[in-house]
């Protein structure tokens, strides 16, 4: 009793929301039409969490995945009043992602620093530059070129009246391609390794640090992947965007860890955890319930989870 | 030998201290223990033997009230009792050391001794710290120890003097409040981690607790300490009590038999080929920190033992060879061939595998599955298309190799966690012969396994070593170096202190070595 709970609390918690949400929205929630709407709200914090469960497999965090997210969107949007084309906006964007996380690596790896205190000092930094390169500002409007704001307004029709939101099949492609780094190479074992015991990972012939290091790297780029969905969203980049995605994402493949027997982040599980939150979002808002019962909410689903898993633990 | 001469004749009374009656416990239905029975009199050291997994650990975990049985009675001083929770076994005089240290490290040692307790004041409000630091003194020279500087931080001290304090700290309990004097110490494998040195001072100690009318169940794989130490021995097989004996007249290898319940012709298997005189590993002047120009070569076929104190030299110089601790100085040649490593995972890619000293903080990765934890310095070498690991030769490999280190388990997906120690210790040497590796490096290959496994393994090393294989043997277990051994060298100090032959040489003078002791006798 006690282990299956530990295993499946989190998803029958899950099943439970859902239940909860169809009985009192009985017309609008438990249709097809809501949930791609859920896949599409959730997509950008999908896909800060897939790729966040990547260092967070190896026992890391990154904080700074949220400012980053805001910087990237920031780039690209300066890249198109500039007059540079859509795929140089988001070459850019990606490219700032990648660097701004393998710094993130650097720090960790190389230097030292915990990723706690290195990623609180970049996502400063990030945030920083992000206020700096747009002087402050919202950019909106003409700037922004109709094929990238178009792009999260396009889909593929499924019926007459509902779409997949391309946003959705963005997340969806790296849900799997982080699902399949993870699970099926030989990279993804190592990097389950070093979360399992860094020390006798390198005692074992694993480059511990080269792994972390482009770890950071792939969380970076899932960064700006999301910031520029961000922007594509409300067809404008301000510097405050991304700011609520780092707390979201940890919480979500928190939400994922505590359905592992080991306690360890699998990203097809933190998929459950993005959903929770997802759906705790769309059917409260549907609900016209507070946005802040939402946050007090979510907290003590967290700890709920989290408690549960422990508590069976601690009996197994 | 020593404690025993110097111990008045009538010390060990016939005073039963601690009376345990047909202990049975069962886990999901597996038994733990079946049948257990022990006697521990007054002023005795007891000794517990039996293999991994004979039921040594719930036994003490019934003694610490962890564990509750399913029947069975306990007795204290002839009145039954019943050990529900922890604070019932400190109440009854009973303390516990095991060989995982808990203590506070960056507190001083007389703040471990007194953790948790008031300490003195002065003025009512300050800490009087010298007071403290002489009650501490007081009560380490109440265990004669004397060279231990009560203000010093934990973490500064020896491994070994760690251990004493914490014995100090039991010895201490007894005047928590409510609390029964200590009478009875249970020590799980105390010196696991500690040197000759070390053992011997804490051997001093325990005699001091037994002259004293303590009673101390002892626990320990190391047979020849437990000769030395015990009064009486009491083996477990099982779950049950297979024999009570006493120690003086007693063969080791009726122990072992008792043990293992088979017989052993030798304690050791014979070597199924000669030395060849092919150079398979040649180290010159290497130098760390730690070593200082050390120099050796080892012949393919050769099993090459290396011995002394604890922190002497012999771990560094294999961490050194396999790049473990960054750079050092000095040439390292396979086969004649000069090699650059200075990262462990140069070493596995060069022929050279490495058998680190801790298992479970070096070794494995517990969350991990057999098969995962052999695969991984070898998971280039299973991949398909680039980059996917090939899951089914992973398995076939973990598979494969565990025939050869005679693993029990469940199959190649079962997680090491669930394994016992010497199962464990199985699973990392699957892993270094995983790569068919020219040199094994290995540091303290048999620590804390059991008898039947640490056979095991040194038939292992004699197969391997039969093909053409050359090993390195740090070890701490005088007879294993011994008679496994071809050759020994000796550190002292971070240095070279002598290559030793085997041949001729016994126990008694390999100590002698370690310990540079002037009568040692030239081999």
């Amino acid at each position: 009793m006690a282990s299956a709970l530990k295993t499946y609390g989190t998803l029958i918690g899950f099943v439970l929301v859902v239940l909860f949400f169809w009985i009192e929205i009985p017309d609008t929630f438990m249709t097809a039409k809501n949930w791609l709407n859920i896949s599409q709200q959730v997509s950008m914090l999908a896909v800060v969490a897939f790729t966040m469960t990547i260092v967070m497999v190896m026992g890391d965090f990154d904080l700074s995945v949220g400012s980053m997210a805001s910087l990237a969107g920031i780039v690209a949007a300066l890249a198109f009043r500039d007059g540079h084309g859509v795929w140089v906006g988001v070459a850019l964007a990606l490219a700032v992602g990648l660097v701004g996380g393998l710094l993130n690596g650097a720090l960790v790896a190389y230097v030292g620093i915990l990723p706690f205190v290195a990623t609180l000092g970049t996502l400063t930094v990030y945030s920083g530059l992000a206020f700096l390169v747009s002087g402050g500002k919202t950019i909106f409007g003409r700037d922004i070129p109709t094929a990238f704001s178009g792009f999260a307004r396009s889909g593929i029709s499924l019926t007459d009246t509902v779409s997949l939101p391309s946003l959705t099949i963005v997340a969806a492609l790296v849900l799997l391609v982080v699902w399949f780094t993870l699970e099926q190479t030989t990279f993804g074992r190592r990097l389950y390794a070093i979360g399992g015991n860094k020390e006798a990972a390198r005692l074992a012939g694993i480059r511990v640090r080269r792994l972390r290091f482009l770890a950071f790297g792939l969380s970076g780029l899932g960064a700006a992947t999301a910031g520029l969905m961000y922007a594509s969203r409300v067809a404008s980049a301000n510097p405050t965007q991304g700011s609520g995605l780092m707390l979201d994402a940890i919480a979500a493949v928190f939400l994922g860890m505590t359905m592992s027997e080991e306690g360890e982040p699998h990203v097809a599980a933190t998929l459950i955890g993005v959903l929770i939150l997802g759906v705790l979002g769309n059917g409260l808002t549907q609900m016209s319930i507070d946005s802040y019962v939402r946050e007090v909410l979510i907290g003590s689903i967290i700890v709920l989870a989290v408690a549960s898993s422990s508590l069976g633990k601690t009996k197994g | 030998m020593d404690g025993r001469r110097c111990r008045p004749p009538d010390r060990v009374s016939d005073m039963t201290l601690l009376s345990i009656n047909g202990l049975d416990k069962s886990f999901a239905g597996a038994r733990a223990l079946g049948g257990a029975s022990l006697e521990v009199r007054a002023g005795e050291v007891h000794a517990l033997m039996g293999e991994n997994g004979a039921g040594k650990s719930t036994l003490i975990k019934v003694l610490a009230g962890v564990v509750k049985p399913d029947a069975g009675a306990i007795a204290i001083d002839g009145a039954s009792v019943t050990i529900g929770s922890p604070a019932d076994s400190l109440r009854l005089g009973l303390r516990f050391i095991h060989q995982e240290l808990s203590v506070v490290p960056h507190l001083s040692v007389a703040e471990n001794i007194f953790l948790g307790r008031d300490y003195p004041r002065r003025w009512g409000v300050m800490i009087d710290w010298d007071g403290l630091n002489r009650r501490a003194a007081a009560v380490l020279a109440g265990l004669g120890v004397n060279h231990i500087p009560p203000g010093r931080k934990m973490a500064r001290l020896s491994v070994g003097d760690q251990m004493l304090v914490k014995i100090a700290t039991a010895f201490q309990d007894a005047s928590v409040e409510g609390g029964a004097p200590a009478r009875l110490y249970v020590m799980d494998e105390p010196t696991a981690a500690l040197s000759a040195e070390e053992s011997q001072r804490l051997f001093a100690v325990i005699r001091r607790l037994r002259a004293a009318g303590a009673g101390i169940i002892y626990v320990s794989h190391r047979l020849d300490e437990v000769m030395e130490l015990a009064d009486r021995l009491t083996v477990l097989r099982d779950g049950a009590t297979v024999a009570t004996r006493d120690i003086a007249g007693l063969q080791k290898l009726e122990v072992i038999e008792l043990m293992i319940g088979r017989r052993f012709a030798e304690g050791y298997p014979p070597r199924l080929a000669p030395v060849s005189s092919e150079v398979a590993l040649n180290v010159e002047g290497l130098s760390t920190a730690y070593l200082q120009d050390v120099t050796f070569e080892v012949r393919k076929g050769e099993i090459l033992g290396l011995a002394g104190l604890e922190g002497a030299g012999q771990s560094e110089v294999i961490r050194a060879i396999v790049g473990a601790d960054g750079g050092h100085d000095g040439a390292v040649s396979l086969a004649g061939r000069p090699v650059k490593i200075e990262e462990p995972v140069s070493a596995w890619a060069k022929g050279l595998a490495f058998l680190p000293r801790e298992r479970r903080q070096e070794g494995l990765v517990s969350s991990a599955s057999i098969a995962g934890n052999v695969s991984l310095p070898h998971l280039d070498d299973l991949v398909r298309f680039g980059l996917v690991l090939d899951r089914a030769a992973e398995a076939e490999q973990a598979v494969d190799l565990g025939r050869k280190v005679k693993l029990k388990s469940k199959g190649p997906r079962q997680k090491v966690r669930e394994l016992s120690g010497g199962n464990q210790q199985k699973v990392v040497f699957a892993r270094a012969i995983a790569g068919s590796p020219d040199v094994l490096l290995l540091d303290e290959p048999t620590r804390g396994v059991d008898v039947g496994a640490r056979y095991d393994i040194h038939a292992l090393l004699r197969e391997l070593t039969a093909e053409g294989k050359a090993v390195v043997l740090a070890s701490s277990d005088l007879p294993e170096l011994v008679y496994m051994a071809d050759r020994i060298i000796v550190f002292r100090d971070g240095k070279v202190a002598t290559t030793v032959s085997t041949e001729g040489l016994d126990q008694a003078g390999l100590a002698a070595l370690c310990f540079g002791t002037p009568t040692a006798p030239s081999a």
